[in-house]
């Protein structure tokens, strides 16, 4: 096999692998999804938001949402390769480790946007305002691609310290600042129905932080792992 | 014990004599900004130290990269002390910023794009001492303490990108003209604030060297006991 | 000393190997020689640097110095490198959720291997778990995940087999078991290096021991040869 095709079918292998075990067991995506839901009713409460929100607010609470919910999946998603050493057993396979970096990844973000994909018809009911617009869905895929690259990069961190999964929220929420602030805004701006031209420059700094999200996991994934 | 580097008294010594000295310049030799008064003052040291605790970061990424390519201890006692020294002076920064915002703006903090921004690298770099904290090995604190040094940096213009495209209040130094506390600098002025930032340089480069030379015995000690 | 000639016509070759926590050597100017088809033990008290050794010879830890050649090839020059590493412990590296085939199959892809059912299916009839093989790994025994654990690691047919502690938590039947699965890879030329803290009943089958000590190994004879070294023999009696 050549080794690009190589590389890329581990990073395949390991994300269907997270997929199997998340269809099986079912603990990430779901718990995830009531969290999110939570989350919205609290800030719903302690916000004492109305019905007709505004397009700033109601992306603002789709991200904190999404951002706090992603959390419990990208720790998920590490705890299991430490149960029993797994993760030896993807260290051993023999491609280039980042492969792994990425494959953790791509499950991550694919967790992260289905709850975002059942959010969004949720927000759109209860805050009266149809957020099921083709840019705004763009926006997610890029933001949470960010979000989810520069969390499983943490989480590999945090998870090699004694307090573990507790600490990837101290590590994660303000690094991933940028992300959350560019993808609010895009997201509002899309919500009040402005051109592109006037939100390029979020799209843009979503962008260059996805590059450089995942130009981290690929020179720093191994760092990280070996002892 | 190792015995103190000599450049690093002289060092001791420059920055005891340079910080009254460039007090004295900027509280008697600068003139007194015509719309804010005397308050302006605080803004020599607040740039300067703003400036360092950047400084202090920038360099502990560097030092971080240094570790990973050599895998020698000193690089990682440098990165943690510059970010320890860097987190100083981030507060300093901030606490005069607000001493300088009460007259102006009329509150003690605003959500401005460079406060916000420094309040977040603070928050960033109190997770790295947090990080080291619950690593058991000083082999671990170092690798993993490096790489989160080095991506912490990476992230830094992102975040002052991403606020500031959001208007920003705060006033935009060395500029003509403007509003909310810009102001145009004199040459006076000018002379004192770059002696401000030299000196500030000086003592970040001290005190990092300090720090350093800690961190280089406590580690002596533990080896000899 | 690195004579990589020499090293060609060995199977592992280790050089000045130093690995240290705390900033202070475990494994300290180890060299060490394994042959083609040797089985050999390495012995030592908990906290010698065993597992520390076998985890850099599998390359899931680093070296702080020195070199390793697998089959005259130099460590950490190919990820493909890892394809002739077999490695055991007693952490099993199985997804408790996924059944016994699942898990095998698993390995099997990040392995890229070809006919991987035929493979899968020989490996759970070699540990005559082929009823269990739909169950989730979760409800096997620690015998029963053991004897997976040894199928997973031999799926992508490696030369070199480590195994770390693998008598952990295993009960009378379960190391029988393991015993006879031991000689059997070794009977059929695989090169084995077995960390155990207590190897008296490996004695008889494996062919050579090498006792780790101060981060070196101190000695490293045939089994034959055992009553020679006095030292050596002694602590065996005592760590039985």
């Amino acid at each position: 096999m050549k080794p690009l095709i190589r590389y890329l079918n581990t990073i395949w292998q390991i994300t269907r692998k997270d997929i199997q075990v998340e269809w099986r067991g079912r603990q990430g995506v779901p718990v995830m999804l009531v969290f999110a839901l939570l989350v919205v009713f609290l800030f719903n409460f302690a916000l004492q938001l109305s019905p007709e929100l505004q397009a700033g607010l109601a992306s603002g609470l789709l991200w904190v949402s999404l951002a706090f919910a992603s959390t419990l999946g990208l720790n998920r998603s590490v705890s299991l390769e430490r149960e029993n050493n797994a993760m030896d057993g993807l260290l051993l396979a023999p491609v280039d480790r980042s492969a792994i970096f990425f494959g953790k990844s791509i499950s991550n973000f694919a967790f992260t946007c289905l709850v975002a994909i059942i959010l969004l018809p949720v927000f759109s009911l209860f805050y009266q305002q149809n957020m099921l617009s083709l840019p705004l869905i763009g926006i997610i895929l890029l933001g949470v691609a960010a979000y989810t690259s520069l969390g499983t990069l943490l989480a590999a961190l945090s998870i090699q310290t004694r307090t573990r999964d507790v600490l990837l929220p101290v590590l994660l929420y303000p690094l991933a600042l940028p992300i959350l602030i560019a993808a609010v805004e895009s997201s509002r701006g899309v919500l009040s129905g402005q051109a592109f031209a006037d939100l390029q420059s979020w799209v843009y700094l979503l962008v260059a932080c996805v590059v450089l999200f995942n130009a981290a996991g690929l020179m720093f994934f191994e760092t990280i792992l070996e002892e | 014990m190792s015995k103190k580097p000599t450049l690093l008294l002289l060092f001791d010594v420059l920055s005891l004599i340079l910080i009254p000295a460039a007090l004295i310049l900027i509280l008697f030799f600068t003139p007194v900004e015509r719309v804010m008064g005397p308050v302006q003052k605080v803004f020599y040291f607040h740039v300067s130290a703003a400036w360092a605790g950047m400084l202090g970061f920038i360099f502990a990424g560097v030092a971080g990269a240094g570790y990973l390519i050599t895998r020698r201890q000193t690089w990682d006692w440098l990165s943690l002390s510059a970010i320890e020294v860097g987190l100083v002076f981030g507060l300093i920064a901030i606490l005069s910023g607000m001493i300088w915002a009460q007259p102006i703006w009329n509150t003690w903090w605003v959500w401005d794009p460079r406060l916000t921004t420094t309040a977040i690298m603070e928050l960033i770099y109190l997770a790295y001492f947090i990080l080291r904290s619950g690593l058991d090995t000083p082999e671990a604190r170092a690798r993993l303490g490096a790489v989160y040094a080095i991506v912490s940096v990476g992230t830094v213009p992102l975040t002052f990108f991403s606020i500031r495209l959001f208007r920003t209040i705060h006033p935009v130094v060395i500029t003509t003209g403007g509003e909310g506390g810009a102001f145009n600098m004199s040459p006076r002025m000018l002379l004192a604030f770059f002696i401000s930032l030299a000196v500030f340089t000086l003592l970040l480069a001290d005190l990092v060297w300090h720090r350093y030379r800690l961190a280089e015995l406590q580690t002596q000690n533990k080896q000899e006991a | 000393m690195e004579n990589q000639a020499a090293s060609h016509a060995l199977q592992i070759a280790v050089r000045g190997l130093v690995k240290r926590y705390h900033y202070h050597p475990v494994l300290n100017q180890l060299t060490l020689d394994i042959e083609h088809g040797a089985f050999c033990i390495l012995v030592g008290s908990n906290g010698a640097g065993k597992t520390t050794l076998l985890r850099i010879l599998a390359s899931l830890s680093r070296a702080d110095e020195g070199r390793i050649w697998i089959g005259g090839m130099l460590l950490g020059t190919s990820p493909l490198l890892r394809k002739r590493i077999g490695y055991i412990s007693h952490h099993t590296m199985f997804y408790q959720d996924l059944t016994a085939i699942e898990n095998l199959r698993h390995y099997a892809r990040l392995y890229a291997l070809q006919d991987i059912d035929e493979k899968i299916q020989a490996g759970i009839q070699s540990t005559g778990l082929t009823r269990a093989q739909h169950q989730p790994v979760r409800t096997f025994s620690r015998g029963m995940q053991q004897r997976l654990s040894i199928a997973r690691a031999l799926l992508h047919d490696p030369d070199i087999l480590l195994f770390d502690e693998p008598y952990t938590g295993l009960d009378q039947e379960a190391a029988q078991s393991l015993d006879q699965k031991l000689n059997a890879l070794h009977q059929a030329g695989r090169t084995i290096l077995l960390a155990a803290h207590r190897p008296q009943r490996l004695i008889s089958i494996a062919s050579h021991v090498a006792w780790l000590n101060d981060g070196k190994i101190i000695q490293h004879i045939p089994t034959s040869r055992l009553a020679d070294i006095p030292d050596l023999y002694h602590y065996l009696q005592e760590a039985a």
